[in-house]
């Protein structure tokens, strides 16, 4: 019995690439996503002026609101608004990923571990996911932050801000990854390589891993947003890098004007309303090809 | 060709969860010679797939093995270390398991499962690996084996997927196969040609196969030999055509009623009643609840596995005094 038709690429990505781009919402949400990263590659570039510049204010237009020459307007310090929301795309995006990714990391390998073996090591996992996950977060990297500033000055700027979001940050991966793994244990494909030889890891990381990877790569797509959530929180509340440009900075000079120069604060946060929609949307778009649970 | 391959004595395997210890296998034992193939029948829960994971030390928890002896090759396997135990697996025992569709890993492509075995147990290269992947599709009767090899288990029929189980199962040319279940999840057409391959494979290999099923028909079919299990505990065991003939356990008379045939007009002979709690057995004799010959003694005491004559063993009080009805066939 043989098959005349062609084959379409079968393997669980190509499926689940084509679910995708069916889905509407999940697309818009990925062109968003994809225009912000253009943004934050090669808008720093094109901006009229550099980032943090008071220059604004030398040539007279401090204060002002939105133009042609000035976009997004001028703060009252004289920093343009639009160079200053560009510039700070691939700030608040490189927090946002690469918080991300290390906290993926991590998480998937505590997780799995955990999940995959019995007895103390699994009970000592557990205890300290659970314990990461119970502690106040943001106060913490509030303090990390104030204790740290000192680093701050000497240039660790938003990597430092990274390395606490990621610290804080990996416990809720770890108990999804945790959850599948405990439930891809008793797979009869697993059990199956078992009888055929193979060895714990082998088990784990062959087997086990790449049957979790999918909610792992939607959970992951949604806490790039709320790293960037976080990002601007810390920031506006004073806790994070006064040298380098970010939304959360941004609004936390634009806010005591709201009033007066009300751009300042709104065209920042458009930015992180929008960046974050889009990599939600994406994010349900993802979950949606990776998880079909509805008839199409 | 007399040589015991196999040979389980008094094997216990118990669960301990919380509702209690479950007995899965209480007692078990099993002789298996080289070449041969043999049946081990009993209902669902009667302890046949515990029976497999048991030998091969894949036992889930929380289930262990609490008693008894399984020797290997003339080696006792219950006392081996963990890492000689995974050189075994796959390499010289392995298992056909019932569901083709959950025990193959749905991520990766046929080719990927076969050389994943072969270059875990062969120094292969991947190129080698391919080509000896190629050359076991074909074994197993599968047809255009360089497209399939590239397909995914989602792509193939039930079929098809459990040719590709056996595939594996013989990559690494095991002496001794466990077939569990191996036809239940297909259709019947299907599955007349998959134990059609098993049985040639059997051949072909000279390859000692264990054939674990509750089908009465699978085991005419298929074997030599066979065990008849009940809640963990052996009931019967004979050369299948005396079984078949001359049943001396009640068990395996009422099974031998419970299958239908093309020719017969009087009604399937249910047997009535559940298979026992393992947690807390029936005493005496563990089927006495269900068994239409019962008296007192069995009730109270557990009969021992007898000898009938020579090869044929019947664990029941009355083994002598019944007159049981089997199938002439």
């Amino acid at each position: 019995m043989s098959e005349a038709r062609p084959r379409r690429a079968a393997s669980q990505w190509a499926v689940a690439w084509r679910r995708f781009k069916r889905n509407k919402s999940g697309l818009i949400g990925g062109a968003i996503v994809v225009f912000f990263i253009l943004v934050a590659l090669v808008g720093p570039y094109l901006v009229p002026y550099p980032a943090r510049s008071y220059q604004s204010l030398y040539e007279g237009d401090a204060g002002d609101p939105p133009s042609f020459k000035h976009p997004f307007g001028v703060e009252v310090s004289g920093i343009d608004v639009f160079s200053e929301v560009v510039d700070s795309t691939k700030n608040d995006l490189y927090v946002g990923l690469a918080a991300t990714l290390i906290t993926t990391l991590i998480g998937v390998a505590i997780g799995a571990l955990a999940g995959y073996f019995k007895g103390a090591v699994s009970d000592i996992l557990l205890g300290v996911t659970q314990m990461f996950f119970v502690i106040p977060v943001l106060l913490l990297i509030l303090l990390f932050a104030r204790v740290f500033s000192v680093l701050v000055f000497k240039g660790l700027g938003l990597t430092l801000i990274v390395l606490i979001l990621s610290f804080f940050g990996w416990s809720s991966i770890a108990f999804i990854v945790r959850g599948e793994t405990l439930r891809l244990k008793e797979m009869e494909f697993v059990q199956a390589a078992r009888s055929l030889g193979a060895r714990p890891f082998r088990l784990l990381f062959r087997h086990i891993v790449p049957n979790i990877l999918s909610p792992v790569i939607v959970i992951a797509t949604l806490n790039i947003a709320g790293f960037i959530l976080t990002e601007v929180v810390v920031s506006f509340l004073g806790f994070g890098d006064p040298n380098t440009s970010t939304w959360g900075l941004l609004l936390n000079e634009g806010f005591p004007y709201v009033r007066t120069t009300w751009w300042v604060a709104l065209f920042p946060g458009l930015a992180v309303v929008f960046s974050v929609l889009g990599f939600n949307l994406m994010g349900d778009g993802l979950s949606d090809a990776l998880n079909p649970r509805l008839r199409e | 060709m007399d040589e015991k391959l196999l040979e389980i004595s008094n094997l216990r395997t118990y669960f301990f969860t919380e509702a209690g210890v479950v007995k899965a296998l209480d007692g078990m034992s099993l002789e298996v010679y080289k070449g041969q193939a043999v049946g081990l029948v009993g209902e669902s829960g009667s302890g046949k797939s515990v029976t497999a994971q048991s030998v091969l030390r894949i036992v889930p928890r929380p289930g262990r093995i609490v008693d008894g002896s399984v020797k290997f090759e003339g080696e006792e396997l219950l006392t081996k270390k963990e890492d000689e135990m995974r050189k075994l697996r796959g390499r010289k025992m392995a298992i056909v398991f019932q569901d083709p569709t959950t025990s193959l890993n749905p991520l990766y492509t046929v080719e990927k499962q076969l050389t994943d075995i072969l270059m875990l147990h062969k120094d292969l290269s991947k190129d080698d690996a391919s080509k000896q992947a190629l050359h076991l599709l074909d074994r197993v009767g599968i047809q255009d084996p360089e497209r399939r090899l590239k397909t995914y288990p989602h792509e193939l029929s039930g079929g098809m997927k459990q040719r590709i189980a056996i595939a594996r199962a013989l990559a690494c040319d095991p002496v001794l196969l466990f077939a569990d279940e191996p036809t239940t999840n297909l259709d019947v057409t299907i599955q007349a040609q998959v134990l059609e391959l098993l049985k040639q494979l059997q051949r072909e290999l000279n390859m000692t196969m264990v054939m674990i099923t509750h089908d009465m028909g699978i085991i005419a079919d298929m074997t030599e030999r066979v065990t008849v299990l009940y809640a963990g505990k052996v009931m019967e065991v004979a050369d299948t055509q005396t079984l078949f003939k001359s049943p001396k356990h009640p068990y395996t008379e009422a099974l031998l009623k419970a299958v239908p045939s093309v020719k017969q007009t009087r009604a399937l002979e249910v047997i009535p009643g559940n298979i026992p709690n393992l947690i807390e057995p029936p005493t005496g004799c563990v089927f006495h609840p269900r068994c239409k010959y019962a008296k007192d003694v069995c009730v109270k005491k557990e009969p021992e596995l007898e000898r009938v004559e020579e090869g044929h063993y019947a664990a029941c009080h009355f083994w002598r005094e019944l007159e049981l009805e089997g199938r002439g066939g």
